[in-house]
């Protein structure tokens, strides 16, 4: 499995890789983890003349809190946003989605970024994102601009990433009352494989502590990019305990029907229908116990 | 396309010509002669090629030369010294060796648990060793000889 010969350009800065890769055009492909990238040389996916690599720029690798919201720098390594105590407190999902992909080697060179840009429909943190309303920090060669995440995909492998655009930083609202979320997802082998399909669901308490409000379920794997479901969401935002448990399969089996699911040689259509149904059920009931308590709990 | 690359390998820094599409992995085995680090996949998923870097576990198979540059990455051959490292030991002493071509990703991986968390569960261990693939299966004495390298728990 010989990689292609190619241009190989170390980037200085950020600017520098936006020059760079605007210059060079379609050839150009930018280098982070590589863990997506390299592999597609390998198996001469990508060809690309050009690399750009900004893997070494440290500026682009932090997590930290900027009033309300939540700053991630595209490099960040899955691991480190994994352990990183901060988002391990704040947004749940998010970190338990980061531990999961792939095995630890891969969370050690995997970025947050490269996971986004590479555009997999099955991308592990997809969802808990698109729950959490992320919105997506692009530079370009005409300066910076903001997307949501949900705007960003445009099928797989497909962005809305213009030439010589580089996605700078990943920013999230800190939930404002008590919240909760989950991330589960379906896999062949217990470890390292890809996943089949992805469920996220995310939910925080009113002001008096009795209502859900913005209630998200977001899917991966299951449709040509990550999608939130709105009608699912909508039968449990605004609604109390007992009412969200009694709507719990109501609200799954929308979300069910909103999968378009494909065959293929990892799960059939269906097959990925059921698991999504047993895993948002299981996920849904998990935030309602972390937010209600589970004491009103039913079997 | 020719390039410098510079980088520490088990303590010994070297400056060599190389190309930029050849892997970490290439290097190491081809440029530097250090064979102890195994090609299985080639393809990130079975842990064969497990090096450290910057004291973390990679696949080397992954990542291109010039991701190294100026980096430190430890193979299987900067363990151990007159004596063989604990692990190597222990995998020696409790038959965690089999065919032992996924050895050294394994050890390298086990050594880089331990640095991070001195004593882990068994639930811990096989966690951390899940990118790394046993074709004989020999997991159990695996997970029984890195156990044996931890301190007890507090």
């Amino acid at each position: 499995m010989r990689i292609r010969p190619f241009e190989y350009y170390a980037a200085k800065n950020l600017e520098d890789a936006v020059r760079v890769l605007d210059q060079e055009g379609s050839g150009a492909r930018l280098l982070a983890g590589g863990t997506d990238l390299v592999l597609s040389m390998k198996k001469k996916g990508a060809l690309p003349s050009c690399i750009v690599d900004i893997n070494h720029l440290r500026e682009l690798e932090f997590v930290r809190r900027d009033d309300d919201v939540i700053r991630i720098g595209a490099l960040v390594r899955h691991a480190d946003l994994a352990r990183d105590p901060l988002l391990f407190e704040t947004l749940p999902a998010l970190s338990e989605a980061a531990g999961l992909i792939g095995s630890w080697q891969i969370r050690n060179v995997g970025t947050l970024g490269g996971n986004l840009c590479n555009a997999s429909p099955a991308a592990d943190s997809a969802p808990p994102l698109l729950a959490l309303d992320a919105h997506l920090v692009l530079s370009g060669p005409a300066g910076e601009r903001e997307v949501a995440l949900s705007d960003f995909f445009t099928g797989p492998g497909g962005t809305v990433l213009g030439r010589g655009e580089i996605l700078r930083e990943i920013v999230v609202r800190v939930p404002e009352g008590r919240s909760a979320g989950c991330y589960r997802k379906l896999r062949r082998r217990k470890a390292v494989d890809v996943s089949l399909a992805g469920v996220a669901f995310q939910a925080e308490l009113d002001r008096a502590g009795r209502k859900l409000e913005r209630v998200a379920v977001a899917l991966g794997g299951v449709a040509p990019t990550p999608i939130r479901v709105p009608e699912a969401e909508a039968l449990l935002a605004g609604v109390q305990a007992e009412e969200a448990r009694e709507a719990l399969t109501e609200c799954v089996g929308i979300a069910v029907t909103a999968m378009r699911p494909i065959t293929d040689v990892r799960a059939s259509a269906g097959y990925r229908r059921s698991i999504v149904e047993a895993y948002l059920q299981n996920c849904v009931q998990s935030v309602l116990d972390a937010l209600f308590g589970t004491s009103g709990a039913r079997s | 396309m020719s390039m410098r690359l510079r980088f520490t390998v088990n303590g010994e820094k070297h400056d060599l010509e190389t190309q930029g599409n050849r892997t970490l992995l290439d290097v190491l085995r081809t440029d530097l002669g250090l064979t102890g680090t195994k090609k299985g996949c080639g393809m990130g998923k079975c842990g064969a090629c497990t090096v450290l870097l910057g004291g973390r576990p990679v696949h080397s198979c992954l990542i291109l030369a010039p991701q190294v540059n100026g980096a430190e990455v430890t193979t299987i051959e900067g363990l151990g010294g007159e004596e063989p490292h604990p692990l190597q030991r222990a995998f020696v002493e409790r038959g965690a060796v089999q065919c032992g071509y996924c050895t050294p990703g394994m050890i390298l991986t086990a050594k880089a648990l331990l640095d991070e968390n001195p004593s882990p569960t068994e639930p811990e261990i096989k966690a951390a060793i899940a990118g790394n693939l046993c074709r004989c299966t020999g997991y159990n004495k695996i997970v029984e000889a890195i156990r044996s390298c931890a301190a007890p728990s507090g």
